[in-house]
Formats: C-alpha cells, sequence, structure tokens
C-alpha cells in the first residue's frame, strides 16, 4: 500500500528510464536530502558533524571500490595506495602551484585514474585472488615509490600540508563548512555510479563480472574494459584521497596502507557487492562501529570491569567484536545491508498482505 | 532482529543519561595505542599517565580543580585519532596527548587552528621544535634530531673521540619517522667526516636478515645507530647477535630502548652490551614512582604490573606530569579555574627547571623553543639490566638548531 | 670484484628464510587445497599457537615438550572446532564470504590474544644455541635450520599423505568435488575438520619456530602477509609450489635487500617478490605449480 508500483503510467521514455520512476522513490530521495542538507547541519554538534564527515569520504572511497569488484567482479587489494596517489597530486598542486580545489581534485583524481589503470594491466591474464595479490603489489610498490622519492613526497617526512580550500573567497575550515563541502562531492559521486551503471560501460562491467569469457565473445573488449574499471575506481580512489586531505589539511601517506584497503573491502562486502545504497551503508557502518563500540562499552563496561582493567579490554574487546560482527553478518546475510534493506522493501511493497 | 533493535535503542536512550563531565574538572586528551602496532609502548605507557593524573587528583588536583585525562585507543590510526580530537574538543579539552607520528602530523593543523596544544614526546615532527612555526605543537622532549645528534655523539665518544674515516651503519624504519634524522646526519656527517650507509627495514620490521648481513659482514660497520619502534628493536638486537655484531657497538634511539624490547629480544644475557637512548629516567628509584606506589598501598591494590617495564611507565607519567604543570601555570594566570587551550599553551611555555624529582632532566620551554633542551641519557645493558651510563647530555646543538630553521 | 663471500651469505640466509616462510605457507595451501577456503587468519594462527606454547612455558613452568605437546592439541582442537562452528555454515557461500569471514577472524584473533596473555611480548626459548653455526663462509643460525628442516619434512609428509594414504586421497576427492565425494560415500564435513585441524599442526609448528625467532607477540601475526607472494608464485593448491614459492620469496628479498637497496635508498625487499610475482602470474596465471581452473560457459 506504501510502496505502490501499479498504477503508475509513464507517458515518455525518459520517465521510464529515470532513476526514481516510483513516486514513493522520489519522495523518499527528496526527503533523505532535505535532512542531509538542512536537519543534520543544524542540528548536530562539530563532533557529530566530524563523524559524518569521516563517513562521507568513507562513502567515496567504498563506491570507487565497489565499481571494480562488486560490478566488474575484479578483486582488488590496492585501493588505498590509489588515495595516496591522489592525495599526494592534489597536496603538490595546491602547495607548487597554489592551485584551488577544483582543478587540483580533479587532477589527482585523474592521477590516480592512471595509476590505477597501469596496476590494472595483470587483470587481462589474471583472475580471482591472484589478481587481489597483484594489486597488493601495487599498492606496496606505490608506498614505496611515494616514501622514497621526495619530489612527490616533500621530504623525507612525506607529508605535505595543504591550505584549507577556499570558495568564492570563503574559506572552508569549520566541521560544519566542511560538512557541506564533502557532501556536494558525495552527491555527485553517487549520481554518477547510478548513472554510470545505466550506461553501455555499465552495462559491460557487469558482463565481465558475471561471465567474463561469454562477454568477449559477444564482443566486448573486455580487456579495455577492464582497465576502464580499474581506471574509474581509482578516479574515486583519488577523489577520496584528496577530499581526505583536505579535511585534515595534510597528505600522509600512513592513513591509505593496506588495512585502508582492507577496510574499504569490508564496507562494501558488509554493505553489499554491486550496489550503490551498499555502499553507502558499508561505508557508514564500518566507519561508525568502532565509535559506536567505545561508546558501548564505556556505558556499559563499567558494570563488569574495573576501571585500570576496562582501559586494555576496551580496545581488544572492540577488535574482536568487529571481527565477530563480520562473521556473524556474513553467516546470517552474505549479501550485505543491501539485501537486509531489500527484503524490508519487498515486505513493505505487498504489506499488509504476507505475499 | 527485535531483541537487537531494543538493545540499541536501550544503549541509545543510556547514552543520552551519561552525564557530561562535571564543572570543575580539567579535562587533558589522552591518546594511546592499545591494539596497533605499538601496543607494547601503549599498554605500559598510558597507564603510567593515569597513575600520574590520579596521584594529582589525590593530593587535591591543581588548585582544587581534579584533572581528567580521557583516553581513547587510536589503534595508531588516523582516523580514529582525529574522531578522538573532535571528542575532546568536545569535552572541552586544554591540552591533547597525541599519540604517534602520523597522527601529529594529521593533527598539526586542526590543534593550531582550535588553538589547544598537542604534546609529541620523543617522536613527531621534528622541526616543531620551532615554537614560532609551530605555536601548538609541544615536542617536550628529545625529538628525532636531537636523538640523532646524541648518538652521533655517544658513538664518538665510544670510537674515542674521533669519527674520521669511521663506519657508521644507520638502521631505520622505512617510514617517515625513520626517515626523520637525515638531515642531521648528514650535517653531522659532513662535519665530522665520517662515512654513513643507510639501511631501511620495511615495515612490519620483523625480517631483517639481509641488513644486518650486510651491516656486519659487508659494510663491516664500525658503529651502529639503529632507529626501530614496534618489534623491530629486539629483532635487530637479535640478529646483530646471530651474526656475530658486537652489541655494545650498538645504540638505539628513545623507541628501542625498554625492558620489553630486551625481554623480545630473549632476555638480557642475549642483549648484554645494547645501548639506547632515554629522554626519562629508567626504573622504580624515582620519588614520584615512590609515591605512586605508596598510593596504591592506601588502597589495598598491588601496584600495577606496568611499572616494571620502567622505561614507558615512567615516560607516562613525564607526559601527565608535563600537562599538569602547563595546567598548573595557566590557573596562576587565570585563578578562576576557567583555562582555554590558549591558557595552556601558555602554560607550557612558561615550563622551566622542571625535573619531576631527576626523573627527567631540567626542561624548559620557551615561546621559541617547544622541545625544551633534547637532553637525553644513554642507558645500557650491562649484568642483567639497564645501567646508566652517561648523565643527561644534549649533543650539537647548533647543528640541530640550524637543522630546525632550515626546515620548512 | 664481487664478494663472493655476502652473496653466499645471502643465499644462504635467502633459502633458510625462504623455508620459514614455506612453513606457514603450508598451513594456507592446505586449506585450500582441501576445501577451497582462502584463510586470511593463517598469520593469527601462527601467533595464537605461539602465545598458547609460549605462555605455557612461561606462566605456567611446563618443560617444553609438554608446551610443545600442548600446543598442538589446542590448535588441532582450534582447527576441529572453527570448521563445526564457523566454516560449516558458510559452506556453497561464495569465495568472497569465507575470505571476509577469515578476516574477521584474524580481528578477533588479534582482539583476543593480547586481550588474555597480555600485550607484552614473550620469548619462546628453544634449546637450540643462540650463537650462529659457521661453516666456512656461511653464518647459520640454528633456529633457521630448524625452521627449514620442520618445513622439509612436512613437505615431505603431506605429499606422501596426499599421494599414498586413503585419507588424503579422500581429501583430495573432497577438493575435486564436493558432491561427488560425498555420493561415494565420504563423509565430506569430516574431511574439512580433518583439513582445518592439519593446518593447526602446521601452524602449531610454525608458531613455535617463528616464536622463538621473533618473539611472541601479536605482530607475530605479520608473518602472515608474507604467505601471499609464496603461494601466488606456487599456485595456490599445490604443497611443492609453497616450498618453492618460498624459496623464491626468501631469496629475492635477499638479494633484493642487498644489492638493489642500496642504490635506491632501501626498502625494496618488502616488494621485489611481489614484482617478480606479477613477471611469474603473467606468464603462469595460476601459480608455477598450481592448477589451472579451467572455466566453462
Amino acid at each position: 500500500m506504501i510502496h505502490r508500483e501499479s498504477g503508475l503510467l509513464k507517458t515518455s521514455y525518459q520517465a521510464d528510464m529515470a532513476l526514481y520512476p516510483l513516486p514513493i522513490a522520489r519522495w523518499a530521495v527528496a526527503a533523505i536530502a532535505a535532512l542531509a542538507f538542512l536537519v543534520v547541519p543544524l542540528l548536530l554538534s562539530d563532533y557529530y558533524l566530524s563523524i559524518l564527515n569521516l563517513v562521507s569520504v568513507a562513502i567515496v572511497g567504498a563506491l570507487g571500490l565497489n565499481i571494480l569488484v562488486g560490478y566488474t567482479g575484479q578483486v582488488s587489494i590496492g585501493h588505498g595506495a590509489f588515495m595516496s596517489v591522489g592525495a599526494y597530486t592534489a597536496a603538490n598542486l595546491a602547495t607548487r602551484l597554489d592551485a584551488p580545489f577544483w582543478i587540483s581534485l580533479p587532477i589527482g583524481g585523474l592521477m590516480a585514474a592512471a595509476v590505477g589503470a597501469v596496476v590494472g594491466i595483470p587483470s587481462l591474464r589474471i583472475k580471482g585472488l591472484y589478481l587481489a595479490i597483484a594489486t597488493l603489489a601495487g599498492q606496496l610498490i606505490i608506498e614505496w615509490t611515494i616514501n622514497h622519492v621526495t619530489w612527490i613526497s616533500g621530504g623525507v617526512q612525506a607529508s605535505i600540508e595543504v591550505p584549507r580550500p577556499r570558495l568564492f573567497g570563503m574559506v572552508i575550515s569549520t566541521q560544519r563548512q566542511m560538512y557541506f563541502f564533502l557532501l556536494v562531492f558525495v552527491v555527485l559521486a553517487i549520481v554518477g555510479v547510478m548513472n554510470l551503471m545505466r550506461t553501455r560501460v555499465g552495462r559491460a562491467f557487469i558482463a565481465i563480472r558475471d561471465q567474463d569469457i561469454a562477454a568477449e565473445i559477444i564482443g566486448i573488449n573486455i580487456f579495455r574494459y577492464k582497465l576502464l574499471a580499474f581506471a574509474i575506481s581509482s578516479f574515486y580512489a583519488g577523489v577520496t584521497g584528496v577530499l581526505y586531505t583536505y579535511y585534515l589539511g595534510i597528505a600522509n601517506y600512513e592513513q591509505f596502507q593496506i588495512t585502508t584497503s582492507i577496510d574499504y573491502l569490508a564496507m562494501i562486502i558488509i554493505g553489499g557487492l554491486g550496489s550503490v545504497l551498499g555502499s553507502v551503508l558499508g561505508a557508514i557502518f564500518v566507519t561508525m562501529l568502532p565509535i559506536f563500540l567505545r561508546i558501548t562499552m564505556e556505558t556499559f563496561g563499567g558494570l563488569f570491569f574495573s576501571s585500570g582493567a576496562m582501559l586494555n579490554i576496551i580496545p581488544n574487546l572492540r577488535l574482536i567484536v568487529f571481527g565477530l560482527l563480520i562473521i556473524v553478518f556474513l553467516v546470517v546475510e552474505p549479501e550485505g545491508l543491501n539485501r537486509l534493506w531489500r527484503n524490508i522493501r519487498s515486505y513493505f511493497r505487498v504489506w499488509p498482505f504476507a505475499y | 532482529m527485535r531483541a537487537t533493535l531494543a538493545l540499541l535503542a536501550a544503549a541509545a536512550l543510556a547514552l543520552g543519561a551519561v552525564a557530561p563531565a562535571a564543572a570543575a574538572e580539567i579535562v587533558i586528551g589522552a591518546q594511546c595505542d592499545r591494539t596497533g602496532p605499538t601496543q607494547t609502548v601503549g599498554t605500559n605507557l598510558c597507564p603510567g599517565f593515569n597513575d600520574y593524573i590520579k596521584l594529582v587528583n589525590m593530593k587535591g588536583g591543581v588548585n582544587g580543580n581534579t584533572i581528567r585525562a580521557d583516553e581513547v585507543d587510536n589503534e595508531y590510526k588516523v582516523p580514529p585519532a582525529v574522531e578522538s580530537y573532535e571528542r575532546y574538543k568536545k569535552e572541552g579539552a586544554v591540552t591533547v596527548s597525541v599519540y604517534g607520528t602520523p597522527q601529529i602530523y594529521a593533527l598539526t593543523q586542526k590543534l593550531t587552528e582550535d588553538r589547544i596544544p598537542g604534546t609529541s614526546p620523543g617522536f613527531g615532527k621534528a622541526a616543531a621544535a620551532d615554537g614560532t612555526k609551530y605555536p601548538y605543537i609541544f615536542p617536550i622532549a628529545a625529538t628525532y634530531w636531537s636523538q640523532a645528534a646524541a648518538a652521533v655523539k655517544y658513538a664518538k665518544d665510544q670510537m674515542g673521540g674521533s669519527m674520521k674515516g669511521k663506519k657508521i651503519a644507520y638502521i631505520f624504519y622505512d617510514n617517515p619517522a625513520g626517515r626523520e634524522p637525515f638531515p642531521v646526519l648528514e650535517e653531522l656527517q659532513k662535519l665530522e667526516g665520517f662515512e654513513m650507509r643507510t639501511f631501511a627495514v620495511p615495515p612490519p620490521g620483523v625480517e631483517m636478515g639481509a641488513q644486518v648481513l650486510d651491516i656486519a659482514q659487508r659494510y663491516r660497520a664500525d658503529f651502529v645507530i639503529s632507529h626501530l619502534f614496534g618489534r623491530s628493536p629486539s629483532v635487530a638486537i637479535k640478529e646483530l647477535k646471530r651474526v656475530g655484531y658486537p652489541l655494545k657497538k650498538v645504540v638505539g634511539f628513545v623507541w628501542g630502548a625498554a625492558e620489553a624490547d630486551v625481554e623480545a629480544a630473549g632476555g638480557y644475557g642475549v642483549a648484554e652490551g645494547y645501548s639506547a637512548l632515554q629522554f626519562a629516567g629508567v626504573g622504580e628509584d624515582y620519588p614520584v614512582i615512590k609515591e605512586i606506589k605508596e598510593m596504591y598501598k592506601k588502597e589495598g591494590k598491588p601496584e600495577p604490573k606496568e611499572m616494571k617495564e620502567s622505561v614507558y611507565y615512567n615516560r607516562g607519567v613525564f607526559l601527565a606530569a608535563i600537562h599538569v604543570e602547563a595546567i598548573r601555570n595557566a590557573l596562576k594566570a587565570k585563578p578562576d579555574g576557567k583555562i582555554t587551550g590558549a591558557d595552556a599553551k601558555a602554560g607550557f611555555e612558561k615550563i622551566k627547571n622542571f625535573t619531576l624529582g631527576g626523573l627527567v632532566p631540567p626542561i624548559e620551554i620557551t615561546p621559541t623553543d617547544h622541545e625544551g633542551g633534547g637532553l637525553v641519557q644513554v642507558w645500557q645493558v650491562s649484568g642483567g639490566k639497564w645501567v646508566k651510563r652517561t648523565d643527561w647530555f644534549r649533543a650539537y646543538p647548533e647543528v640541530v638548531g640550524k637543522v630546525i630553521k632550515e626546515a620548512k | 670484484m664481487f664478494d663472493w663471500q655476502f652473496a653466499a651469505l645471502l643465499l644462504s640466509n635467502g633459502i633458510l628464510i625462504g623455508l620459514m616462510y614455506s612453513l606457514i605457507a603450508l598451513g594456507f595451501v592446505l586449506v585450500y587445497k582441501a576445501t577451497d577456503a582462502i584463510n586470511f587468519a593463517q598469520g593469527e594462527f601462527v601467533m595464537i599457537a605461539g602465545f598458547v606454547v609460549a605462555v605455557a612455558i612461561t606462566a605456567y613452568g611446563a618443560p617444553l615438550w609438554l608446551a610443545v605437546l600442548v600446543g598442538l592439541a589446542g590448535m588441532i582442537g582450534f582447527g576441529f572446532g572453527l570448521e563445526r562452528v564457523m566454516l560449516r555454515k558458510l559452506i556453497g557461500r561464495p569465495v568472497i564470504a569465507v575470505v571476509m569471514a577469515t578476516i574477521g577472524l584474524a580481528a578477533i584473533l588479534r582482539g583476543f590474544g593480547p586481550m588474555v596473555w597480555g600485550a607484552g611480548t614473550k620469548s619462546l626459548a628453544l634449546p637450540i644455541p643462540e650463537e650462529p653455526i659457521i661453516l666456512g663462509p656461511l653464518f647459520i643460525p640454528p633456529i633457521q635450520l630448524l625452521g627449514a628442516a620442520v618445513s622439509l619434512l612436512f613437505l615431505a609428509a603431506f605429499s606422501w599423505f596426499f599421494l599414498r594414504s586413503r585419507r588424503g586421497i579422500a581429501m583430495r576427492a573432497v577438493a575435486d568435488n564436493q558432491q561427488v565425494a560425498m555420493a561415494m560415500g565420504i563423509d565430506v564435513e569430516r574431511y574439512f575438520g580433518l583439513a582445518w585441524a592439519m593446518t593447526g599442526i602446521v601452524s602449531a609448528l610454525g608458531g613455535i619456530v617463528w616464536g622463538n625467532l621473533l618473539g611472541v607477540d601479536v605482530q607475530l601475526s605479520l608473518v602472515g602477509l608474507k604467505v601471499f607472494p609464496v603461494v601466488i608464485l606456487g599456485g595456490l593448491d599445490s604443497i611443492p609450489g609453497a616450498i618453492v614459492g618460498g624459496l623464491i620469496v626468501g631469496i629475492v628479498e635477499n638479494m633484493a635487500a642487498g644489492y638493489i637497496d642500496p642504490y635506491v635508498g632501501g626498502g625494496t625487499k618488502d616488494f621485489a617478490p611481489y614484482v617478480l610475482m606479477i613477471i611469474a602470474l603473467m606468464v603462469r596465471p595460476y601459480g608455477i605449480f598450481g592448477k589451472a581452473i579451467i572455466e566453462r560457459i
């Protein structure tokens, strides 16, 4: 009753191919947008906005990784390295050429895309876990290059401080301003992926994931599309790195190491491979879980442990619970949060009937 | 599903019910690494920090205000460090004890913008010793540049006072912190005329057989300066011993200098002769440590086992003490107790002759010098324990000063 | 003048360390060969095994042989238990689910170890000398010799097991095609459990040897990262591949550290084996000895 799909007549191809053909979907998206743009920044304090900012950056990164892993089926553990490529490119442009952020961001992304395409070259021959480890090699080589080539890294400290982004003369530095700044890019990223998957390119990606030999037979140039997938995914990763750099005010490759790549993999697997909503949900989940666990344990832990022991137990317990949640999740719903959401939606589709 | 939802709702309610900090409380933000690659340090340093705060509060706080140290585990990662920093800001912390080199780099701009002083003792950006360039970053202990200079001085003394033509091996953890001493080492190389070769140990630093073989067998170094941390110092000690290199020709920086490293290497017998730099005293024979022991005895509790790892524990105590001292100075200027980060910064810069009963060298922090002198001691493993080899000293201040000035 | 002695030293160090890497890789290969599961927690297995043995010796004062037995028993039990509790539920799920599950397991173990046994590093003393054995120009640390010997021993034992013994052949049947094996009357789940238990045994020995080499603490799990270039080079499901892969990785690492590092400022040791691995994969996409997967549309 709430989620009606019948009785809606469309009279143009445009209406049929719209991103949100159902009115309920349009209302929901409008409500979410209003919430995100108007309500949240006015109501929440700096601390919560800072968490949301971290989540926003993670969403962009997760979307990018999902393009490669979820839609094209190429497992990659090199995501962190592409982020650092983007970060350092933008940082160098910002400090050496005084480039404003609307120049350094796309160039950072493009540079990461180029590097990503190179790292993706082995994907022609190699598949599965073998490819994943080959991308890990890419991660290590890129890390080493940044660490050792001071021309890129700006000195032995390998950290480049960037000035805050300026928009029409206004400096973006408070959490609230950063929130809007990042939110714009999140929206662009989401709309970008959604539209990408409706194009020929997106369909080629999905074909490659499902059955790449058959895809090649029907004429899809899988090498080209695989490289394109790597490139687009790395573009997103590069943009993530740049956004992160502007948020922190510093570019440092130690933030983008193997653990980061694995964190992003966790995000898209928990969220759901091959779905935009999954990337968003997964990013929110993985970023906020440690914070949530810490708050829960601090609130309730005092009942069980002394304060001294608690300080030692809480962090380790957090790791344990994190791992447990991942496993429980996978056992209960291997297709991730996205599938959970779809189940809820299907339930409401036919509500109040049972089927 | 429903049970989970109910639990979550209960948690949210409980969160709301938990009261925020009390009024006459001064908050210090204390980051720690309890589960990351430097957890062997964090799990001993942070209890020291917390114990000192407890001691101060037991003695009535600072001018009647209790101090609260809010400890958060940042897992040696940057996002949790940033998130915990925002939390400290929300709680109105006046100082932050940052943990970890990438973390202090990530937070430098924020600390400066928000005007909250952050400390990074014995790690972090050595250039931050310049208080005019980095007004809100306080190394408060020997930076990697001072440590490098001290290590070279010690090596020089051990080699009979002259280094001309001698071969020095610098083995380091291949990340920005490990590479930080390069400018100072290169300057000293020119000054003292020694030959130096660097040996990078890529993270995670658990296997360095080839580098050690090179140092001992091919390069045949006359002295080894080692800048490793986490697990790698103990691995280095073991590997050097395995290839037969005399450990008395090895000196390590401050994070390769603990009882834990010696024990991990196989015990004091294995590590005999290994020397390392310290920026705080070793052992339990200091008045403030005795006071903490007394405090635990009064409560009827055994003394914390972390005290046995005295190198890290004492550093935690020192770190807390210097934060408290800064707050004390700030309160002197503003007796009403409403101090801000800027007041705490001024408080740091008034610290003079701070020795904490001999636990640390006399530290003096000024608006231009946030390092406090960069004094270190050398301790050596000898006869089954750490033995003090030199008194507090500072090496090549002109060279270090020059490098600081030239730093961007 | 080429320094032959140094090259020989590097080579011998590389061979011995490489064989020690193989020891850990063997655990990984065993599981993959029998159950098609990719175990991202291999390093953590070694760490837990090391903890159990080290704590038995230091905290409970057990003699070495007893501690080793406890470790072995513990890891075998752990393997069986793990398969029963967690992995059985994931049979039939896509491979990425198992991967993620082992990543989650790795996190659990990494939190569990230090929480229960403390974050300090424990040393695992073995009754072998610390001083290197000097064989002409070569310095051979006895612990590396022990590790290499154990590795080769396992290679022989498991190769025989899979080729000749009834259970080994049954396990290969299960790995090849679960449903047909079930139809032939093979208890698939029990063999899965056996495979994980065997990994437990290998991890136990790995934990002892590596725990002595590096000291036992949470960082010991990092040796697990070394597994990947080794098994990828050698082939995910090949036991001789694990040995050959380990040898290559060990030798390449040392040669890179000795000869390339001085020119580029160091640090090549970590990724040099990966570069070699990529080149090898372009020629043989399933590893040198790996079984090529035939894809059918």
